[in-house]
């Protein structure tokens, strides 16, 4: 007797058709009867197609993620903010937090495009402010656990209100970009990276906090947020400025100084939103 | 299926099946192509796996001109010819031992072709052991364990996909930040018995979250060839492992 199982498997290959073939042959003329058995055998085969088409459905939806994902992250330009190694990553924090000695300010270029972040110190990168983030939200658990005023729900509500801080940051300075009309190359993926960098000193403020209570956080968080303040206006002052005004040449000029009140009005936020994102976690 | 007086309803039913068993058999293929099935045959849609129709009645006897030019059906007629379940499933104990053997001896050279095959049985068991042993300490958090491994796992594959050139599947990253948790499980055994939060639990701590995520590092650099990066990728390994630490400890 010809097992169940043989009609999925017959079905499914080239000779299937020969076999189906055999069944129209010798099928036809005969009336269609539906019997208990049948039904029984008919409700196996919808729920089988049912999740053939889940599976292909699921196939398919993976290909147009694949192939569409260009279209809403753009992956390329971002692994060149993550082409980091250690040496760079251990530079640039050294930097964050003691920029008064370094000289050289500028990105160095290589036929039109910047160089990658591992071969210049200058150049902005994604790991460092993503790596920020996340420590702060840890660390922020943290601090709350030791309170005891911890509980999971609280993370993701850190997590979320550091995030729209940093959008609506973004947002504004792209907001005033436009109003003054700067050209500078300047992109979003560029200021996000900027903007992220005051994490590091967050974080250090919060662990001062932690272990030597409130002098401890408020001396290193004022350090940090003056090293900032001057990261930040040696930073944006190449991309905003005109390139006399950034080589210190006075230019005079009503554009000029809005740029350099711009450029002021950014690296001043940074330590005010460094104080605000901070200071409820340490008592 | 149908007797031979209602071949209407064989028609009638063949056509779908023909082709959704035929899609399903693509798209399993396809999505099934990372594991290491060479040496079974096809693989077995779990429905198939039924004991007997109930039905007795009229089965359909196939003609003498048809016969079955396909190689013997992949599940003959009997059941001694299947294959073993857990060779089916692709669970290899034996390639278990050998990747856990590896995370355990840091200090030894690893050999990047190690993670080629995406193996998910022995992190699975890996989680479900961490889960019993904070069981055992009072804390009733699998779903924890769960949740923070679904996120770090999605989390650890994009960044390893941004920092790497070649890119890595996912399989291959839950697998290796899978194996990589058995230290914690020692931790998490001993929390059972001692506290964890004085000055030694500290210590104990940092130096397992240090094992577990130095060897995670090793294994990621090995198998994607990433010079200078190790601490780079330890450090976000490590940030993980100590959110499984944390809830270890507190």
């Amino acid at each position: 007797m010809a097992d169940p199982h043989q009609l999925f498997d017959d079905t499914s290959s080239a000779q299937s058709r020969g076999y189906r073939a055999q069944q129209a042959a010798s099928g036809l003329g005969y009336p269609a009867t539906s019997t208990l058995p049948q039904a029984a055998f008919l409700a196996d085969p919808v729920s089988n197609m049912a999740m053939a088409y889940g599976s292909s459905l699921a196939a398919q939806g993976k290909e147009l993620v694949d192939k569409n994902i260009d279209r809403f992250i753009p992956v390329t330009k971002l692994k060149y903010y993550f082409a980091v190694d250690t040496v760079y990553v251990g530079k640039k924090l050294g930097l964050l937090v003691f920029p008064y000695l370094h000289q050289d300010w500028e990105v160095q270029y290589q036929q039109d495009t910047p160089v990658a972040p591992r071969f210049d110190v200058n150049a902005p990168d994604l790991y460092i402010p993503a790596m920020a983030f996340i420590t702060y939200i840890l660390v922020a658990g943290l601090a709350l656990g030791t309170q005891d005023r911890f509980s999971p729900d609280l993370l993701g509500l850190q997590a979320s209100s550091a995030l729209a801080w940093l959008a609506l940051e973004v947002v504004a300075i792209l907001l005033s970009l436009y109003l003054v009309t700067v050209n500078t190359d300047l992109t979003t993926i560029d200021l996000v990276a900027f903007l992220g960098y005051k994490y590091v000193g967050m974080i250090g403020g919060v662990l001062m906090g932690l272990l030597f209570g409130k002098m401890g956080y408020y001396l290193v968080l004022g350090w940090c947020c003056v090293s900032i303040f001057v990261f930040m206006i040696r930073t944006l002052r190449l991309k905003i400025l005109a390139q006399a005004a950034a080589e210190g040449v006075p230019v005079r000029g009503a554009r000029n100084q809005l740029r350099m009140y711009l450029t002021m009005a950014v690296a001043a936020a940074q330590p005010l939103l460094m104080y605000w994102l901070t200071f409820h976690l340490v008592r | 299926m149908t007797s031979p007086n209602n071949p209407m309803i064989m028609e009638e039913v063949e056509d779908p099946i023909a082709n959704s068993t035929e899609v399903f058999k693509i798209a399993a293929s396809r999505q099934y192509a990372g594991y290491d099935y060479s040496q079974q045959g096809r693989f077995v849609p779990p429905d198939m796996m039924q004991p007997q129709q109930p039905y007795t009645g009229q089965i359909f006897q196939p003609t003498q001109a048809y016969t079955p030019a396909a190689p013997q059906p992949f599940y003959g007629n009997s059941f001694e010819d299947e294959p073993p379940l857990l060779e089916e499933l692709g669970i290899n104990f034996d390639h278990i031992w050998q990747k856990t053997l590896t995370v355990l001896h840091p200090l030894k050279e690893v050999d990047g072709s190690i993670m080629n095959e995406t193996d998910l049985a022995g992190p699975m068991i890996f989680c479900l052991a961490f889960g019993a042993t904070l069981l055992l300490a009072g804390k009733i958090q699998f779903g924890y364990v769960y949740g923070i491994s679904a996120i770090g796992c999605l989390g650890m594959f994009c960044l390893l996909n941004l920092m790497s050139m070649t890119g890595v599947s996912f399989g291959c990253v839950a697998s290796v930040l899978g194996y990589c948790l058995l230290p914690m499980i020692l931790l998490s055994s001993f929390a059972v018995i001692f506290s964890l939060q004085g000055m030694l639990g500290i210590i104990l701590t940092a130096g397992i979250i240090g094992w577990c995520s130095f060897s995670a590092s090793k294994i990621f650099i090995s198998a994607l060839a990433m010079e200078r990066q190790q601490l780079l990728v330890a450090y976000p390994c490590a940030l993980l492992y100590g959110v499984f630490a944390l809830i270890s400890v507190f």
